[in-house]
């Protein structure tokens, strides 16, 4: 596996992704790519916090409801390690109440599920370049 | 000494010289010699002796006369001797002679005898004359050992119907007296007396062997007589029927206990002649009674006929009788009585029930008919004539069950004659069609066939056919009705869904969105990674199938459908719930613990249905948690095999149930949630039972409820489609339509 202290040679911005789904873990990595990103998949909050790339991270995009440590629970553990990492939450459950919390929290943004390209490049702008 | 005597002809022995005939004989003398005075009155005497003891003692007259010879004559030994065969018996084509009694010295020799053709006695029969002897040993040797010597014998023959059976004889054995004319007078007049005794003999002998001929033919006759009565004798008193003997002026002779048991008499009653036949027979049954004795005075006999007697107390009792005169045209006869009150009672019950049979068949709506297959012979009940509105009694024929049954289940029926005719073994089945009447009415039958052997052991069957149109309605109203309200009960369920319907849809339709826009990129770019574009696009179309398989899985789910059935596993049917609710429930913070036993066996029944209620249990226990707070809201669905039904068990940590409310839970309307319709359990019951199965809860040790069903597990051989065990027919909605 190739580390990530060596992706950022290439000085690509590394955006990681967790989700436990298995066709996100597929699919988004490749269009990030295709924006010029260097991606990382996780299947887990905990293999995320668990690999080396906590601190390259630029940017997180983050599924809310996962077994175990959920996306709203990592958020707080990351705030808790004062890690300012700027997290894109990414959900299929069509919840208002529950974005606006997450917002509040510190989140750029959350997206639902299915979203398009440009939702996401814009989204990630945002977390790369906050106004 | 005396054996020589006896035996056949001595042959002539010729070195002993005998003398020749003319030597030993002296008849002649007789007329020289002076003779006696006769002595008339001792002659009478003797005469008259002999005759009585003629008379008296056959069997010793041969004695008597000997004794009476001597007597007379004054001989020294007197005798008789006779033709004989064996030597023991008189026999007129004897060829020896023997002497039966001899009388005076030479008594010892009796038994003894001479050869016809060679000796005194044949010589007399020969010359057919009285012959005076003289020592005729001289002659015939074998008379020397015969002692003592015959100085002189005298010997005279006897006659029997004209023909010489033998002679009567005296001997001197000294020269003390020698024979006279007197002798000669004397014996030819006792030969007289021979001549009777030895009739006589002969006679009695003859008598003994008709009389013990007759006694023996007597004896067989009894012993015939015997047998045949006690034959009679037995039949009389087995008293397995009433026997009566009985003469023609109406007395009754003779009667065994069986008949006066019947009519409860007794022999004293029939003894003293009060009982008549006229007195038994009451007045309606007199002219048969007087038919009988016409034919029997006609024929001898008259044939059996019913009729009934009066018995002692006043009551009647139904008979069978028939009998015969004795001799054909004699006065007295004997009858048999059979007593048939058995009979009235059985025939009497047996109308009974087939009256009460006709009318539960009216009551019930059901009729019976009866198929001989071999005949192809129909037979049916009045009420099956009213079932089909034809007219009772009227010819079934296969044109006319056909002008009544529905269209579409006449091949039904051509089916189940098929079926009923190969069975040679003759199997039960039951099966459903329709009836479309005149006025386009239908009516619903239900049939049920069972196989049997009718008295020569041909295959037929008996079969009941129910009308129960009036229960297939209102089935089908209440299906009807049910079924709504199942249908609403999803459409509930389905509202509560929400999250994870939203979320099985959109993880396949973002993936599209993801890998299309990706492939589009991947193309612009310069030079297009054409490679990579596809591996895009095979996701987008798997990705595409998935959400297609979900709408499809939840259109199943929720769409209103006929029930069908098949094998259900209900592992799989738990998990596919499972995976379709993972997203709500873990939204509701539930964790869930599946426990599905490996052995569980297969049941039958409506796949669709059967996840509903778990899927209805499954919700109501995420419910009964969301307010635990203070420990991990578990959800355990658990199946286990119990003995040949499978357990589906769903058991939370929630709020639990009143334990009043146990039953109480699965009525209509039953709610503690605001904003439910309560009718999800009540539902999930009667789709449970209508699977043969049932649905029940407890509390649990702890906090909370479990809820579980159990169905009977799929029997052997049923998972294949038997048509013949159940013919349904295509048309009628099954039960529980939902």
């Amino acid at each position: 596996m190739e580390s990530c202290y060596e992706r950022s040679a290439i000085d690509r911005i590394l955006v990681s992704v967790v989700d436990n789904d298995g066709s996100v873990r597929e699919s988004l990595p490749d269009l990030l790519t295709q924006f010029g990103f260097a991606v990382r998949a996780f299947s887990s909050a905990e293999e995320f916090l668990a690999s080396d790339c906590v601190d390259q991270t630029r940017c997180l995009l983050l599924d809310v409801a996962m077994p175990g440590m959920t996306g709203p629970d990592l958020q707080q553990e990351l705030i808790r390690r004062r890690q300012g990492i700027p997290i894109i939450f990414i959900t299929a459950d069509r919840d208002m109440i529950i974005r606006q919390r997450l917002i509040e929290q510190g989140a750029v943004e959350c997206l639902f599920k299915p979203f398009s390209d440009m939702a996401l490049l814009e989204a990630v702008n945002s977390a790369l370049h906050p106004k | 000494m005396v054996n020589s005597a006896k035996s056949h002809d001595v042959p002539v022995d010729s070195s002993v010289p005998t003398a020749s005939l003319e030597s030993i004989l002296c008849t002649e003398e007789l007329q020289r010699r002076p003779s006696r005075r006769p002595d008339y009155e001792k002659e009478n005497q003797a005469l008259v002796k002999l005759a009585s003891a003629l008379a008296d003692s056959p069997t010793t007259i041969f004695r008597t006369l000997a004794e009476t010879i001597q007597d007379i004559t004054q001989c020294d030994s007197a005798g008789l001797s006779l033709l004989t065969r064996d030597g023991k018996t008189p026999h007129v084509d004897g060829k020896r002679f023997y002497w039966p009694a001899i009388a005076g010295m030479w008594n010892p020799h009796v038994g003894g005898g001479t050869p016809r053709h060679f000796g005194p006695c044949g010589d007399v029969l020969d010359q057919n004359r009285t012959l005076l002897f003289t020592h005729f040993e001289r002659r015939y040797p074998y008379l020397m050992p015969v002692n003592p010597a015959a100085e002189e014998c005298l010997l005279v023959p006897f006659y029997v119907d004209g023909q010489a059976v033998g002679t009567i004889w005296g001997i001197m054995h000294s020269d003390r007296r020698k024979f006279d004319a007197e002798d000669d007078r004397i014996m030819a007049s006792l030969g007289k007396f021979a001549s009777s005794a030895y009739q006589a003999l002969a006679h009695i002998e003859e008598l003994k062997i008709q009389v013990a001929e007759r006694e023996k033919a007597e004896a067989e006759v009894r012993q015939l007589a015997r047998g045949l009565e006690a034959k009679v004798r037995r039949l009389i008193d087995a008293n397995v029927v009433g026997i009566v003997m009985w003469n023609l002026e109406g007395e009754i002779t003779g009667a065994n206990e069986a008949f006066l048991r019947m009519v409860q008499h007794d022999r004293e009653d029939l003894a003293s002649g009060r009982v008549r036949w006229t007195d038994l027979t009451p007045p309606e049954w007199r002219g048969h009674g007087e038919q009988a004795v016409a034919d029997l005075k006609a024929t001898g006999m008259f044939q059996p006929f019913e009729k009934e007697y009066f018995r002692k107390d006043g009551s009647r009792v139904p008979v069978l009788l028939g009998g015969a005169l004795f001799e054909e045209s004699g006065n007295e006869g004997v009858a048999f009585v059979l007593d048939l009150s058995e009979k009235k009672r059985a025939e009497s019950a047996l109308r009974r029930s087939e009256a009460f049979l006709a009318e539960g068949q009216r009551l019930g709506q059901i009729g019976s008919f009866s198929w001989r297959v071999a005949t192809d012979e129909i037979t049916w009940s009045a009420e099956l004539y009213r079932i089909y509105e034809l007219e009772i009694g009227a010819p079934v024929t296969l044109e006319v069950i056909r002008s009544r049954v529905h269209p579409e289940d006449v091949s039904l029926i051509e089916k189940m004659k098929m079926v009923g005719q190969e069975r040679e073994g003759g199997r039960d089945f039951e099966w459903q069609y329709r009836l479309l009447m005149p006025d386009h009415s239908i009516k619903y039958m239900h049939a049920v066939a069972h196989a049997t052997r009718d008295q020569d052991g041909q295959l037929e069957y008996i079969a009941s056919v129910q009308d129960v149109t009036a229960r297939r309605l209102a089935e089908e109203a209440r299906d009807k009705a049910r079924s709504e309200l199942a249908h609403v009960a999803r459409v509930m369920t389905l509202g509560t869904l929400t999250a994870s319907i939203a979320h099985e849809l959109n993880q396949p339709l973002s993936g599209i969105i993801t890998n299309a826009s990706t492939c589009m990129r991947m193309l612009a770019n310069d030079p297009p990674d054409v490679d990579r574009a596809r591996e895009t696009a095979r996701r987008t179309i798997r990705d595409g199938n998935r959400a297609s398989e979900v709408i499809t899985r939840l259109r199943a789910l929720f769409c209103k459908k006929d029930a069908t059935t098949e094998s259900v596993n209900l592992n799989d049917a738990a998990l596919e719930v499972i995976a379709l609710s993972l997203a709500d429930l873990q939204k509701n913070g539930v964790v869930l613990r599946p426990e599905l036993a490996d052995d569980l066996p297969l049941v039958t029944g409506d796949r669709v249905q059967l996840q509903q209620v778990i899927l209805n249990l499954v919700l109501n226990a995420s419910d009964a948690m969301s307010g635990v707070d203070d420990r991990p809201r578990q959800l355990v669905i658990r199946t286990e095999r119990e003995d040949d039904r499978a357990r589906l068990t769903v058991q939370d940590v929630g709020v639990g149930i009143e334990p009043s409310g146990v039953d109480k839970v699965f009525e209509p309307f039953y709610t503690t949630k605001s904003g439910g319709m309560g009718i999800g359990l009540s539902v999930s019951r009667s789709i449970i039972e209508r699977h043969h199965g049932r649905l029940w809860a407890t509390l649990n040790d702890g906090p909370g409820a479990a809820f579980s069903f159990s169905i009977p597990r799929t029997p052997e051989g049923l998972a294949r489609a038997d048509g013949i065990r159940n013919i349904q027919a295509p048309a009628v909605a099954s039960p529980g339509a939902a």
